[in-house]
């Protein structure tokens, strides 16, 4: 037998003592590759329901715009899925607040849009362009804000558009920055309450003085939290003004 | 082995290894993003980008738990040489898979934002010094970058111009690369889904490191301490296979190798100059010692690559004492020539 009988050397041919044992190396590779990718795919938690629903087709409603702490409209005029007095949360497309909501604070307006919904957190997304969003003559009325006084919460602080279902997964720890990005950008911030808080299972949150969230907030997103704070009705929508100093993980 | 830099030596080996490769990528791949939604049978399921870029990074995981675990076994078992010799194949399709990985995530996460996507993949999350919600995104760009550079410089070329010690250190990124990668995972997906993944990943991290450890075990036994002193014992003559060598461990911490050829003793440094392969594991063919990782070659009474090849080696002295094969500890400038000693039967 001579040396290269069983000794490999790549720019010789494979010695056949090493062939069927290569050939089921190869092979168990193969098969190895298929059983991990079928047990990582099947490890995947469901992500919960929600989404665009495009399906419902281009929702147009006219409403007042109110920018604080996000954009936010009250409808006037609805339909039979947005009905008038309903408070919606407005965002633009990617990780915007509408573009075209800019200086129209109070105004009355025809918003157009598609709707994300996960159980009973909803946003609409207002389309590209300045018919998405216009302005019109004459003024209506909001109703007035109501105190529920101040409460403390258990839950996650989750941008709304990703945890309506614009990206499933669109909470927990590994898209913290995606959400983020989202509320940097101007897309309402929300509080999913792990407790049904006025039977509503998320509150629309704002900093201390009404105004958007706290940077320092920005620490905790997707995380679970305890948070205290002033909470308020306006229209059907929950507004949770959260105080930063009060954040604390479970 | 060439004496010209082509961008890739192929070989009918080398064909097979590929197509092996692709075959095994591409069936991971099809069972995780087309067979996945149906297995999951998920109503709405995960976001086809997200399933995407999850697919592509657990594969980019999984081949290079495989190249961790090549060299380790090549050491325990020999059969597994063949598929270490073309390794740095699988290290560049490793780098093509985990940049998709990386593609899918940054065109998808970190687009459409009001921050520019570097300055939101780096800046978006700041909780650093934090376990909850830490910003794993940044461990993983440390191995994509790491792959990166390796799979950049796995040619010969670049073995060449930065030498092969410069080389061979520079690879060993691939162990913080792969730690960063298990980090990646412990504080990103292990924090938000189910552990199913994770308990995969700790899995490979712990069959490579305990393939580490198992063949650095081997390497132990299998290695002659030839002692401390002007010459230090390798061996009986006979102990040493024709064609064949024992490797020794002197007290410079050097390995050496001894072969027996044609009745002969020779002794080089057992690194091969070309990627510090582990030439006593090699045989000799056609009078030179060939080295089982890539081939190299080289003639044992001066351990030089035979012309027009330029590669040299360190030899060493040796000598018969008291029935043993004794070596100089102190090895010869690469290129020495050195009388082989007759060793009889």
């Amino acid at each position: 037998m001579s040396a290269r009988d069983e000794f490999f050397v790549g720019f010789f041919p494979v010695p056949p003592g090493l062939r069927a044992f290569l050939l089921a190396a190869g092979a168990l590779l193969i098969l190895v590759f298929g059983a991990v990718g079928w047990l990582a795919a099947t490890a995947q938690r469901a992500p919960e329901a929600g989404g665009f629903r495009f399906d419902l087709g281009e929702q147009e409603v006219t409403g007042v715009l109110q920018l604080s702490p996000y954009p936010l409209l009250y409808v006037t005029e609805g339909n039979e899925r947005l009905p008038a007095g309903r408070t919606m949360m407005l965002s633009g497309g990617g990780k915007f607040s509408p573009p075209q909501a800019e200086g129209m604070d109070g105004t009355l307006v025809r918003a157009k849009g598609v709707i994300l919904k996960r159980g009973d957190l909803d946003m609409l997304q207002i389309g590209w362009g300045p018919e998405a969003l216009t302005p019109l003559e004459g003024a209506a009325a909001i109703p007035a804000e109501v105190p529920l006084g101040r409460w403390r919460l258990t839950g996650e602080i989750c941008d709304g558009k990703c945890a309506a279902g614009a990206m499933r997964p669109g909470r927990g720890l590994a898209h913290k920055a995606c959400a983020n990005l989202c509320v940097i950008g101007g897309v309402p911030a929300v509080f999913v309450s792990a407790a049904p808080v006025e039977g509503s299972e998320f509150l629309l949150l704002a900093g201390p003085d009404g105004g958007p969230l706290p940077e320092a907030a920005l620490a905790h997103m997707a995380a679970i939290v305890t948070a205290e704070g002033e909470i308020s009705r306006r229209g059907d929508l929950l507004v949770f003004r959260i105080d930063p100093a009060s954040l604390a993980p479970i | 082995m060439s004496v010209a830099y082509i961008p890739v030596q192929w070989n009918r080996f080398k064909y097979w290894y590929d197509a092996a490769l692709a075959l095994a990528v591409g069936l991971y791949l099809y069972v995780f993003v087309e067979l996945g939604p149906g297995l999951l049978g998920q109503d709405p399921p995960v976001t086809p980008q997200i399933h995407n870029a999850r697919a592509f990074g657990s594969c980019a995981f999984l081949m290079m738990t495989v190249i961790l675990a090549i060299g380790p076994l090549a050491r325990l078992d020999r059969r597994f040489l063949p598929v270490l010799y073309n390794r740095r194949h699988f290290g560049v399709m490793t780098a093509v898979v985990a940049v998709s990985h990386f593609l899918f995530v940054f065109g998808w996460y970190f687009a459409f934002t009001p921050l520019d996507s570097w300055e939101a993949i780096l800046f978006s999350n700041r909780a650093y010094g934090s376990a909850l919600g830490f910003p794993f995104e940044a461990l993983g760009i440390v191995a994509l970058i790491s792959l990166l550079i390796l799979a950049a410089t796995s040619h010969d070329f670049w073995l060449s111009f930065l030498t092969p010690r410069i080389w061979k250190a520079l690879h060993y990124l691939i162990y913080p690369a792969y730690a960063a990668v298990v980090g990646h995972v412990t504080l990103g997906v292990a924090q938000s889904e189910p552990l199913g993944f994770p308990i995969l990943v700790w899995a490979g991290a712990l069959l490579v490191a305990g393939l580490h450890v198992a063949a650095w075990a081997h390497e132990r036994r299998r290695d002659v301490d030839s002692g401390a002193g002007s010459w230090e014992a390798v061996c009986r003559p006979a102990e040493i296979a024709e064609g064949r060598a024992r490797v020794a461990r002197l007290s410079t911490g050097e390995r050496v190798a001894v072969f027996r050829h044609e009745g002969r003793l020779s002794a080089i440094s057992n690194a091969c100059a070309h990627q510090n392969g582990p030439l006593g594991e090699g045989r000799v063919i056609d009078g030179c010692v060939t080295c089982p990782w890539h081939g190299f070659q080289y003639r044992l009474e001066d351990g030089c690559a035979p012309a027009p090849f330029t590669e040299k080696l360190p030899t060493y002295r040796l000598r018969l004492r008291n029935g043993f094969v004794e070596v100089d500890p102190r090895a010869n400038p690469p290129g020495t020539p050195v009388t082989p000693l007759e060793a009889g039967a």
